[in-house]
């Protein structure tokens, strides 16, 4: 059979290079913060309660078991740290940093592009919870916008402090999602239908039609406690000022009190990260204490999604910059992270007509390296550079 | 694109007329192209794209537009998570499940230009029947046989009297919608807030 199934992509060099490049920033982001690398399986035993459980895309193993290709890396990582660190998942206050990389698949609903398979990065702080953690997630999401070249601006938001509210209101618990879900659309006409098909009134259900509207710069803050109808809806916008405390700079971080998604797993402060010219999300996560372990909090970004929204700055250069026939000293330039290939001709006169054709600007051969092609002030500044890296004693050879 | 200009994607018809109307009293300088067959209208406070009511959801989730203006009902058959943050009330209206008058069988069969409100609807309901998608003249499945139920957008219910068929029951509830980018509400408050805050003034005042 030929062709792809339905929501893949071949990624031709131009593609594969740039994510490579992006992933290898945003382990280094991560790395250089204590995150440690984890893996887990792509494949998985079909669970009926799994969170993203209507996305598996479902296999039968040789017996009869049913197995699912992974759809979301926070589950596996969850069941990571209650096998590795039963203490943690116990309950323990004990901060593990973790970090993945990796594919995952979406059976049923594609995103906009249509992707099915995507690439999922992301870091989890465990066996923590506390503003300066919620601030140190939300920082390095700021940081893999950054990584990437993009500016980043991130929505933050508590969504403990509308759960509040629909407690407060004593809101049917069949109820709640629907009106959650009505006041995360910022749809008032939703909103309001729902107030008064419920009969709700008084001070929280006040803060329920107008929290839709507190978002904004820090001044929204003092609103949320002025329509806080009980303690718990003051403790979640006091956790938000914590968050906010951790930043000398949070001007990048927009807050949005309105902000439900996801009611019954986030139980905490959750973000979105966004760019300019961009409509989508570029990552998301949040807090979700006892969803899935006692205290975490994580984000993961869709790579290809994050790189769609990254212009791209004219043809990216891959070829190679040095053809070489067998000479040693290539070794030194490709240790200094030189591209130098090998010429497939033989003698040399061939060798540089192959260079020339490959567009490859310099060919080392017998120790010396000439210009191939027309001369120009980059070529010799190029040709400079790499004549030092030849010039200079390798190590161990001094 | 600068940081503030705004895109909008309003549906081509009689409710572009309306959505104007209401951008304009809210203080959009907007300018209409004098073709006809313009698609997009570039103007002082705002570009504007025109296009079917069905396809505002996807410009303006995708970002391609910053706000729109559709139907409830257009929203509730794309499954949109868009931000609605004003009741426009013009273009009302009510999805409503249709039989021909006096029918009293059991519904196996529902014709729709909306199927997944029609399916949403059966499967609270319980039922087993099936959802056939049209892309027009639904009342006509009903009337040759097609189908014995149809779901559509009733607004004065005159067509339904003129065709013998009547309103069963009422599913939703719809009028016009000013639909944001999640995005955009955010890194475009600056126009878009007073934007809401105009068009709420004049829609519920």
């Amino acid at each position: 059979m030929t062709g792809l199934p339905d929501g893949t992509r071949l990624a031709p060099p131009e593609l594969a290079a740039g994510r490579e490049l992006a992933l290898a920033r945003l382990r280094e982001l991560y790395g250089s913060w204590g995150y440690l690398p984890v893996e887990v399986p792509a494949l998985e035993l079909f669970d009926a309660h799994h969170p993203r459980e209507t996305q598996a895309f479902k296999l039968t193993d040789r017996g009869s078991d049913v197995l699912a290709l992974r759809s979301d890396f926070t589950p596996a990582l969850a069941h990571l740290v209650s096998t590795t660190y039963p203490a943690v998942a116990g309950g323990a206050h004990h901060p593990l940093r973790l970090r993945y990389a990796g594919t995952v698949w979406h059976a049923n609903h594609p995103d906009l592009a249509g992707a099915r398979e995507f690439t999922q990065v992301g870091i989890e702080l465990v066996g923590v919870s506390n503003a300066r953690a919620d601030a140190e997630i939300i920082h390095l999401a700021r940081e893999s916008v950054r990584a990437v070249g993009l500016a980043p601006r991130l929505e933050v938001g508590n969504p403990a402090y509308v759960r509040a509210l629909l407690e407060a209101a004593a809101v049917p618990r069949e109820q709640a999602p629907t009106l959650a879900d009505a006041i995360d659309r910022k749809d008032r006409a939703d909103v309001l239908a729902l107030v008064g098909a419920l009969g709700l009134t008084g001070r929280a259900a006040e803060a329920i039609v107008r929290v839709p509207d507190l978002y904004g710069d820090e001044s929204v803050l003092d609103e949320a406690r002025a329509l806080a109808p009980s303690d718990a809806a003051l403790q979640a916008v006091d956790r938000l000022e914590g968050v906010l405390a951790e930043f000398e700079d949070a001007s990048e971080l927009l807050l949005d009190l309105g902000l439900a998604r996801r009611l019954s797993y986030y139980t905490g402060v959750t973000f979105r990260a966004f760019t300019f010219d961009y409509g989508q999300p570029l990552l998301g996560g949040g807090r979700y204490d006892g969803a899935l372990l006692p205290y975490a909090a994580g984000f993961s970004l869709g790579l290809e999604r994050l790189m769609e929204a990254v212009p791209t700055a004219g043809p990216v250069d891959l070829a190679p910059l040095v053809l070489t026939l067998d000479d040693p000293a290539a070794r030194r330039l490709r240790a200094a992270g030189v591209r130098v290939a090998r010429a497939l001709a033989a003698e040399p006169a061939a060798a540089e007509a192959e260079a020339r054709a490959a567009r490859v600007p310099f060919l080392l051969v017998a120790g010396e390296l000439r210009t191939v092609g027309a001369p120009s002030a980059d070529v010799e500044a190029r040709r400079r550079e790499l004549a030092a890296l030849l010039a200079a004693p390798g190590e161990g050879e001094a | 694109m600068s940081a503030q200009a705004l895109v909008l994607a309003l549906p081509k018809g009689r409710v572009l007329e309306d959505a104007l109307a209401a951008l304009r009293a809210a203080g959009l300088e907007l300018t209409m192209s004098e073709d006809e067959r313009a698609l997009r209208h570039d103007g002082p406070g705002a570009t504007v794209l025109v296009m079917r009511n069905a396809d505002v959801p996807t410009y303006v989730e995708l970002g391609v537009a910053d706000a729109g203006v559709v139907g409830r009902d257009v929203l509730l058959e794309h499954g949109s998570r868009l931000y609605a943050p004003v009741d426009l009330g013009f273009a009302a209206c009510r999805l409503s499940l249709i039989r021909p008058a006096g029918a009293s069988g059991p519904v196996r069969r529902v014709a729709s230009k909306y199927p997944r409100v029609a399916a949403e609807y059966l499967r609270r309901l319980g039922s087993p029947a099936e959802v056939v998608e049209l892309s027009g003249n639904v009342e006509l499945a009903c009337l040759s046989g097609l189908a014995d139920a149809v779901v559509d957008v009733v607004q004065t219910g005159a067509t339904l009297r003129a065709n013998g068929l009547t309103e069963v029951d009422v599913i939703a509830r719809s009028s016009a919608r000013f639909v944001v980018n999640r995005a955009a509400l955010k890194l475009k408050a600056g126009v878009l807030r007073p934007l809401v805050a105009a068009l709420r003034a004049r829609a519920e005042g």
